[in-house]
């Protein structure tokens, strides 16, 4: 038969095995960090808007009462790059909900960094390059009814029933101080911080401004030629040394 | 575990890992719970399933339309059920909308005529008798989506109502012979009936794609191929 015979999913179907458990336990920790400290979550699914909506709905009206309802939006507009620069703010995530291919997602995903956002993705199929986003929470099923048949929002519903229980330790809500007041400290130290041009130069061998994860910086783009608003540039010490091309 | 690597941050790192293990096992366990209610439940509703997927199949042949209602979490699965079937990734697409996609129709009649009527206004406006309805409820009892099924069955169009718990009112219409089918999914929780009805809704599309081609070509006949449909669409 074709490929419209059913496909038999019985009852030992491992929807979730130990490695995805594990990223989802990361990624709850990570969100309520996110939440406890005044974030907003941002969902795209450029591919699957209803999945971005149910998304949104979880958090801000949740199914059981008494639970905090928490600020979440569906990005759906016609450019949800532009719309995700003007709405996500430093300290923000950013969840999509898309396959590693799908265009929009990857723009928005790479670009999050210079927002100072945190960034979650959820698919299926081919993974994601590492380093796609920071928290990846894979269905490892090439079987393209997979958006439709529950497993998406199995894990979006779980990702916010384990954030929930995270609130619950609120010891745990704060990173631990030694993570960024050592010397030593790698999260902190200016070694090639991520910048998207806001403004580009004005003048030859002017200055541009950028956007980093800490805000808006002028700094000198001599070493790379002509620069655009919205190319992602890596700056250290304020100069920028490269471009990020994009990879196709 | 890997306290050896950082030992100066033992103490909070053995608070983290105990939440992270119990979350992890958590996670484990709900995905085990989710696919054992979604077995048991299609196997509760195999025949009925299959019984409504012809139906349905026939309903497309002469020209009808799909409807597909929620609320809340709800409404989204139902737009992604009328998303697989008009946008398939595979097979034959079919005319399929989601009575909440339009802000304008559905504030308007929130507005004007009141919440409950949201569904039912639209069937009015919307459809014919060779159309089906699909509402989609984890208890069965939302006004909006008995006041639309409703209205579909008085104009002869096929309903079905995707229910939880009990079935609550969308269960008791159909033992009165008042809805033509409900599938409901015998749990307490939302969540894990949201997961089982996209199951549902998904082998509803799996034999509806089968009833189409059979019907088109006789049984027994070669099916026509998810190229050959895409190529002709």
């Amino acid at each position: 038969m074709t490929s419209l015979e059913e496909r038999p999913q019985s009852a030992t179907t491992e929807l979730i095995d130990e490695e995805l458990a594990a990223d989802l336990a990361g990624a709850a920790l990570a969100l309520a960090r996110r939440y406890h400290a005044g974030a907003t979550l941002w969902v795209l699914s450029p591919r699957w808007e209803p999945h971005a909506h149910h998304v949104a709905v979880e958090f801000v009206h949740p199914v059981i009462m008494g639970k905090r309802a928490l600020p979440a939006f569906a990005l759906t507009g016609q450019d949800i790059v532009a719309e995700a620069r003007l709405a996500v703010r430093a300290g923000d995530v950013v969840l999509a909900v898309a396959a590693a291919d799908e265009p929009v997602a990857r723009d928005v995903l790479r670009r999050a960094p210079a927002w100072g956002a945190e960034t979650f993705w959820i698919g299926f199929g081919d993974r994601p390059d590492p380093g796609s986003a920071d928290h990846v929470l894979w269905v490892d099923s090439a079987d393209p009814m997979v958006p439709s048949t529950g497993r998406f929002v199995l894990m979006y519903h779980l990702l916010w029933e384990l954030t929930h229980v995270c609130f619950e330790h609120p010891g745990l809500l704060t990173p631990a101080a030694e993570d960024c007041t050592d010397e030593v400290c790698v999260t902190c130290r200016d070694e090639g911080r991520l910048a998207e041009v806001t403004t580009p130069p004005g003048e030859p061998f002017g200055t541009a401004w950028v956007r980093t994860a800490d805000g808006e910086e002028e700094v000198d783009v001599t070493l790379l030629g002509d620069v655009a608003a919205g190319d992602l540039v890596l700056v250290h010490a304020g100069t920028a040394l490269t471009r990020l091309e994009e990879v196709s | 575990m890997s306290d050896f690597l950082y030992p100066f941050i033992e103490g909070q790192e053995t608070d983290a890992t105990g939440l992270l293990a119990d979350l992890a096992s958590s996670a484990r366990r709900k995905a085990a719970e989710s696919a054992a209610l979604q077995a048991s439940t299609l196997a509760e509703l195999h025949d009925a399933i299959h019984a409504c997927g012809e139906a349905m199949a026939r309903r497309f042949l002469d020209g009808g339309r799909l409807y597909t209602f929620g609320n809340g979490g709800s409404s989204t699965d139902a737009a992604t059920l009328a998303a697989l079937f008009a946008q398939p990734a595979d097979g034959r697409p079919l005319p399929a909308w989601s009575l909440t996609a339009d802000q304008a129709v559905v504030t308007a009649l929130g507005n004007d005529v009141g919440f409950d009527l949201i569904f039912s206004r639209q069937v009015i406006a919307h459809s014919r008798p060779a159309d089906i309805a699909i509402a989609l409820s984890t208890s069965g009892n939302s006004d909006d989506l008995i006041m639309g099924l409703r209205e579909a069955r008085k104009r002869g169009l096929l309903t079905v109502g995707f229910a939880g718990y009990d079935g609550g009112r969308m269960a008791e219409l159909a033992a009165a012979g008042d809805l033509d089918w409900v599938f409901t999914v015998r749990s307490q929780s939302i969540h894990r009936i949201q997961e089982s009805q996209a199951r549902i809704g998904h082998r509803l599309w799996t034999v509806t794609q089968h009833r189409l081609t059979e019907l088109r070509t006789g049984p027994g006949q070669p099916m026509t191929t998810a190229t050959t449909v895409k190529g002709a669409s």
